[in-house]
């Protein structure tokens, strides 16, 4: 199980929303798969195929010459680089890399072993290339004698460059390479194989290169020779604003040139080749025009472009016109975009972040926006086109700043953790100092970390920063901001508050461009800039800083700012709840948030990891190493509904809403839950961590979870949901969850909550409940109190008044009985009957209420006679035709549920069976269209005491919030019920179909769902002597029970027994009556079986007795005599009318 | 305490700006810091920090202002910046609604969650796109109620009526002023009234009172993404001045 406070935090999502972080499940222990993306910079859609040892040979670039002999090519692949490494294939690339493979050793499978390493997905660092296989042209098997294996690689480089000259094919600079492959012969043809079968698919490919190749730069830099043609691409908004800094002081030019070099030896874009001079060269600065390409290379973010070439502006055209929170958020910010660059000045330039922004906010709705990226896409338009910035975006937020700008910058503020222990770690001192000044670190090294260095150091610099960063990773704005801190270490010792420590380094980034050793008197030293000894620091003396390390420390803390976040969501959350949380206790209101986002993520969860389970089954036939690698990407995705990572659910639906009444209130549990499909040994805490998809075969599949009670369904809550949801949505937020148990727990004052009641039932909010309503009230509250009623409902009083009175009336009461959800059971019953009593006829004309099937026949004239005394049970419960044969000795009842004890006895059967006649009879007549009104209500609810009691107090009481009384745990609640439900219910139900449904659709629960009142009936009837057996057993323990209470309370009811029982006249006529007896000790034997249904039936055979009690003079309601009266009079009228 | 000849006692006071995004927080600062404004202002990443000094008759306060990034998400960095700030100024734009329901959450998380005693001042911004300052008549705290009034000419963008705001911020107990960021108006009057309203006793001793307080409320914040570990607030008394 998932301790409820840590489950609890990671629901919410008031702050907004964030992006996945996957950090736990692929942190701990990465997927193989993760891994080989991060290193290769490649899309989701890879997963490492194989892998082999070898050795790259590179040759610089021939002419081609389809004549060369063997010995020449021979020599040519001498003559080249030589790098050894691992080879890998994916779907759709080729990789070759010098550095040992970033994955983990506990990333290895059983598939497949030997991926190893420490970069931990470090990114590109090491020589290689990342070529998409499309871009391959030709794959040549070569037969030397020194190499058993070799493969010569011909490829597509340069593509674009002879468009003008389809026909002839021949790149100007033809790239090859050779690849001695290391391994046993069959692993050699395995891995060609496999190669073979890629590039037959990435055949079709090759038209999207050409155009995404177009785009690069590097493309018309290296245009034949001598002079170009065409247009250049697009490289930002450099080429129409300048780029900034001075070009002369960067050495553009130069740099431009060893470029042009490189990219001719090495291949360009897709097809370029990392050799130690390309980390070289970036390490000393980008030139303007290519520096948005090789960001796109080394990002990686070229080969998702080179998967959808299109997205970009099919998303804008797409979203075309559109409006979101986001989009407001950009528009603020548009103007205030590095608003020093000119570009930014203009309709041009704020066009095009516009654009940029607005695309990714639909692509990650969850992320949206967040103020910084404005900065961030900025400065990327300078350099790239559009469609580079787009995707180069979708990188950063997704794959290298995690969770950065989610909307809960969880990222950001681990980074900022991470940081902070780093530095603590590197420079105890300074730490030690800047703990005493109580200096805020991650003030000034937030923004650092959050826009990349954009916004503190100067342009220039900041670039250069990117361009490592890019190619290394985000390990790269550690080291530079260790470094700063290193380097400004004796100044900020002497800072001993805030503002010090901020314009020490403000005047630091002020000065980049100086010499850092001006005094110098070696010139060269002099030449040093302090930004070259920036870079030097960083990654010099910093180069112990690497992804790993950083993943380590990201572990470590992402649990307390994980939960420092949500405590953080919660409170605000909880503050911004409106007035009418006020009405709840600031306990509850926590409670509540809890277990309302609790419900949620659960859910969330639940419904993902069936989808999983079911995907599972479904792809078991699917190759195992496909199946191995999938499963852990699932794995990833199941952390991601906590809260602190970011948007979670916020809206509870429908069965939400149940399981979280389940949660807080004990009626709310269904009395028939579903047998599980299998047994729920699911260890759930486990899933998010475990990467094995042998244990996930655990997971239950029941929508509930294992071991979670099920809740109900019953009508009560649908209308409750519906009344809650006032934004009629058709789900709840937490808002409307608080304000709806406010409303029901805030009040205290019974009338509200008797108003309350009336109007969940009132549908067309007119006033009135007609007849359907009432009998759905009274089953509502049967409903309610099926499982004992709750708060001050001193039972022990009530009952023990009530032993004594049986004590005294021994002839007419033979069992023991009385217990409260006796007593109420009758409460209901004479609630219905006062409600017809009272109830003011409608419109004569609307005679036929709908429903009544079981009615159709002409009423049974003894029906019609509602007068006082005068009916017989069996004619005053007019079962229809369907009835069985054995109704005659059935007694009137209404479809309840045992108490939870379930352990009731009951006596003064007769009184009661005469009350529920007449009601049921009253009830379903449909001759007599009528309807209640509030007053009405509330006169009749005050008439009893126990339901003056269950509106004034249990019915609040019985929502738990963040009392300790929260539900027996589900096992237990609900295992008494078991017996009843196995037992009695689902036979009732199933008998019960054919039985007219007379109150429409009451739900589960209670009543199955399209059953009848007298479809329930028959149920018992039919099934009671089966169970007889159990029900006596019950009884004798109920009896047991009941004298064990009566010896302890005391009672001082008898007066309002006695007074009540003159007051309705209704028990005495039937008190001696034998058929009576009869009846309910049949009834006794059916108890038994049809549990709740049948416990019912006895309840409520007890009950006119009961009932009249209330009516006596010392009900606190001060109208009872009149009312007395009055009720009479009501009756005498509805007769008449009938008549 | 010390007048005459000697020199103002001087203290520091450290001042927090909330409010939602592109209200001119910022702007506000940079006008009262530098007396300057910028058309194009980047928005606050994080927060930033600067000091100026407030002359009082009697003494001078040295504020140390941290400025705010209002955007939503940046919500949760908002406890390591108002921790501690014995004032804050939380704004609205009053030509946006949404602003001031935003500046009512600040007010309430800082009445929850700041240093008890902290002195709010609740300030709508942008004034000069109203009409009514075209006359450039700066409104005092006390002459807005009428100001409010006649303010239904064609071109006013002002959405939140003087009297709205307020009378929330009497409610609760707010200092409450108008201004526009652009134009100066009100802007020195809002540090002022704030430095004014700073009890003495908070700011004897630097940060005594002050200071111990918030250490109370402090451990909750802790965990929040800055440097932990128990701190010295003692040691800062020295750099007051
Ligand atoms: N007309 C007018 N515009 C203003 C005023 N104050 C600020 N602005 C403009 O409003 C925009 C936002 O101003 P900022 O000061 O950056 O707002 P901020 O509250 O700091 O915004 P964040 O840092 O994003 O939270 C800028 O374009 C300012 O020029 C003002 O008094 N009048
Ligand atoms: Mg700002």
């Amino acid at each position: 199980m998932f301790n409820l406070s840590s489950l609890v935090q990671k629901a919410q999502s008031l702050i907004d929303p964030t992006q996945a972080l996957n950090l736990s499940a692929s942190d701990r222990n990465p997927a193989k798969s993760t891994l080989f993306r991060h290193q290769f910079r490649l899309p989701d859609s890879q997963t490492p195929l194989q892998e082999i040892t070898a050795e790259l040979t590179i040759s610089p670039p021939i002419q081609y010459s389809p004549n060369a002999t063997q010995g020449e090519k021979d020599r040519d692949r001498d003559r080249g680089y030589h790098y050894a490494g691992k080879l890998h294939l994916s779907e759709s690339y080729l990789c070759f890399s010098t550095q040992p493979t970033s994955f983990l050793q506990t990333a290895s499978t059983s598939t497949s072993s030997g991926f190893t390493g420490q970069t931990h997905g470090a990114g590109p660092g090491g020589n290689g290339f990342t070529l998409p296989l499309c871009a391959i042209r030709r794959v040549e098997r070569l037969h030397s004698q020194s190499y058993q294996f070799a493969l010569a690689i011909t490829t597509w480089n340069g593509i674009s460059n002879n468009s003008a000259n389809e026909t002839s094919k021949t790149p100007a600079y033809q790239q090859k390479i050779t690849i001695q492959l290391a391994g046993s012969r069959q692993a050699c043809e395995r891995f060609c194989d496999g190669l073979k079968r890629g590039l037959k698919s990435g055949v079709g490919d090759v038209g999207k290169l050409k155009r995404v190749v177009a785009e690069c730069y590097s493309e018309y830099l290296l245009q034949g020779d001598g002079k170009k043609s065409g247009e250049p691409p697009d490289a930002g908004l450099g080429m129409l604003f300048r780029y900034p800094g001075d070009a002369r002081k960067l050495r553009d030019r130069s740099k431009m040139r060893l470029w042009g070099e490189y990219l001719r030896e090495n291949g360009r874009n897709v097809t370029l080749i990392r050799q130690p001079t390309f980390h070289k060269l970036i390490r000393v600065g980008l030139p303007n025009r290519l520096r948005g390409e090789i960001w796109e290379q080394t990002s990686g973010s070229l080969f998702l472009r080179l998967e959808h070439p299109t997205q970009y502006a099919e998303t804008l055209a797409k979203y075309e016109g559109r409006d979101s929170l986001a989009i407001d958020e950009i528009e603020k910010d548009l103007n205030r975009s590095l608003p020093e660059y000119p570009g930014f000045q203009s309709e041009e330039g704020i066009g095009r972040l516009r654009r940029v922004l607005t695309a990714y906010s639909w692509t990650n709705e969850e992320v949206g926006y967040c103020q910084a990226m404005n900065i961030v896409v900025a400065a990327l338009l300078i350099y790239m086109s559009e469609s580079q910035a787009f995707f180069l975006l979708s990188t950063l937020c997704d794959r290298l700043l995690p969770g950065y700008y989610s909307t809960t910058m969880y990222g950001t503020l681990l980074d900022q953790r991470v940081f902070e222990s780093l530095v603590e770690k590197t420079m105890p001192i300074l730490w030690e100092h800047l703990v005493k000044s109580d200096v805020q670190l991650s003030v000034v090294s937030l923004p650092w970390f959050l826009s990349l260095y954009i916004n503190s150091m100067p342009l220039v610099f900041a670039f250069r920063v990117l361009d490592v960063f890019f190619l290394e990773g985000p390990k790269v704005l550690f080291q530079v901001g260790l470094a700063i801190l290193r380097i400004n270490g004796e100044e900020l010792l002497d800072a001993t508050d805030d503002g010090a420590f901020i314009s020490v380094l403000k005047g630091y980034f002020s000065k980049l461009d100086e010499s850092a050793h001006p005094t110098s008197t070696n010139a060269k030293l002099r030449a040093v800039t302090r930004f070259q000894e920036l870079m030097v620091v960083a990654f010099k003396e910093f180069s112990g800083i690497t992804q790993s390390s950083i993943s380590e420390q990201r572990m470590k803390h992402k649990d307390t700012v994980l939960n420092s976040i949500e405590s953080f969501a919660k409170r605000t959350s909880i503050r911004n709840l409106g007035p009418d949380s006020k009405r709840l206790s600031t306990d509850d209101l926590g409670a509540l948030y809890d277990r309302f986002y609790a419900i949620l993520y659960e859910r969330q969860m639940r419904s993902q990891m069936i989808q999983e389970e079911t995907e599972r089954r479904m792809k078991a036939s699917k190759a195992r190493a496909a199946e191995v690698v999938n499963g852990l990407g699932e794995t990833q995705s199941v952390e991601k509904g906590r809260v602190g990572l970011g948007p979670s659910p916020t809206l509870m639906d429908y069965d939400g809403f149940r399981e979280f009444l389940a949660g807080i209130a004990r009626w709310a549990i269904t009395d028939s839950p579903t047998p599980p499909e299998k047994d729920p040994a699911s260890d759930r805490d486990k899933h998010s961590y475990f990467g094995n998809s042998v244990r996930r075969r655990e997971v239950s599949l029941s929508p509930w979870g294992a071991g979670n009670p099920e809740p109900a369904d019953h009508e009560f809550m649908q209308r409750l949901f519906r009344r809650w949801d006032v934004d009629m949505q058709n789900a709840l937020t937490l808002q409307n969850v608080v304000t709806g148990i406010a409303h029901i727990k805030g009040k205290g004052d019974i009338m509200g909550s008797i108003t309350y009641f009336f109007e969940l039932y009132d549908d067309d909010g007119d006033g009135k409940v007609d007849r359907e309503g009432i009998l759905r009230i009274s089953e509502a509250l049967l409903f309610l109190s099926r499982r004992g009623l709750e708060g001050s409902l001193t039972p022990s009083t009530s009952m023990t008044g009530l032993s004594e009175y049986e004590a005294g009336n021994g002839g007419q009461t033979d069992g023991p009985q009385g217990t409260t959800n006796e007593r109420f059971l009758s409460s209901v019953s004479a609630f219905i009957r006062r409600c017809f009593e009272y109830a003011d006829p409608d419109h004569p004309q609307n005679q036929e209420a709908p429903g009544d099937s079981g009615h159709t026949d002409t009423p049974d004239p003894s029906a019609l006679d509602v007068g006082e005394d005068s009916d017989e049970e069996e004619d005053l419960l007019d079962l229809g035709p369907e009835a069985s044969p054995k109704r005659g000795k059935k007694s009137t009842g209404l479809p309840s549920n045992p108490p939870a004890s379930g352990k009731q006895e009951n006596g003064n059967q007769r009184s009661v069976s005469k009350a529920q006649a007449e009601a049921a009879n009253a009830a379903l007549d449909p001759s007599k269209p009528l309807h209640i009104t509030l007053p009405t209500f509330r006169m009749v609810v005050l008439a009893d005491e126990l339901l003056e009691q269950f509106f004034e107090s249990s019915f609040p009481a019985s929502f738990r919030i963040s009392d300790k009384l929260t539900p027996p745990g589900p096992a237990s609640s609900s295992s008494s019920l078991t017996t009843f439900s196995n037992i009695g219910f689902n036979r009732a139900s199933a008998a019960s179909s054919q039985a007219a449904s007379i109150v429409g659709s009451s739900a589960a629960g209670v009543v199955p769902p399209g059953k009848g009142l007298r479809g329930v009936l028959d149920n018992i009837v039919t099934d009671g002597m089966r169970v007889a057996a159990e029900v006596r057993r019950r009884m004798d323990e109920a009896q047991k029970e009941l004298e064990k209470n009566a010896v302890h309370r005391p009672g001082d009811d008898e007066e309002d027994e006695e007074e009540g029982y003159d007051g309705t006249h209704t028990s005495s006529t039937y008190g001696g009556d034998a058929e009576r007896r009869s009846v309910r000790s049949e009834d006794r034997d059916l108890l038994e079986g049809a549990d709740a249904e049948a416990m019912s039936i006895r309840g409520q055979e007890g009950v006119s007795e009961v009932k009249t009690s209330t009516l006596s003079p010392t009900t606190p309601t001060s109208a009872e005599p009149g009312r007395a009266r009055s009720i009479s009079t009501a009756t005498q009228k509805v007769v008449e009318f009938e008549q | 305490m010390a007048e005459a000849t000697a020199p103002k006692p001087s203290s520091s006071v450290k001042l927090v700006l909330l409010g939602e995004a592109a209200v001119g927080k910022s702007s506000l600062v940079l006008r009262f810091v530098n007396n300057d404004f910028q058309e194009n202002k980047e928005p606050t990443i994080g927060a930033a920090f600067l000091t100026q000094k407030c002359n009082l008759p009697t003494r001078t306060i040295k504020f140390e202002i941290w400025d705010t990034a209002g955007q939503e998400r940046f919500a949760s960095l908002a406890p390591m910046y108002y921790r501690n700030a014995q004032s804050a100024l939380v704004v609205y734009d009053l030509t946006k609604p949404t602003s001031l329901i935003k500046a009512k959450h600040w007010v309430a998380e800082l009445q929850r969650q700041a240093s008890p005693g902290i002195v709010i001042a609740l300030v709508g911004n942008k004034l000069d796109l109203t009409n009514e300052t075209s006359s450039s008549n700066p409104l005092g705290e006390d002459g807005d109620g009428e100001a409010a009034e006649g303010e239904d000419a064609d071109g006013d963008a002002r959405k939140i009526s003087t009297a709205e705001a307020k009378s929330y911020a009497e409610e609760e107990g707010l200092l409450f002023f108008e201004t526009s960021a652009k134009l100066g108006t009100n802007v020195t009057e809002v540090f002022t009234a704030i430095a004014n309203a700073i009890p003495e006793t908070s700011l004897k001793g630097a940060r005594g009172p002050g200071a111990s307080q918030a250490s109370a409320g402090r451990t909750e914040d802790q965990s929040r993404v800055n440097l932990t570990g128990p701190r010295d607030n003692a040691s800062k008394e020295g750099c007051g001045c």
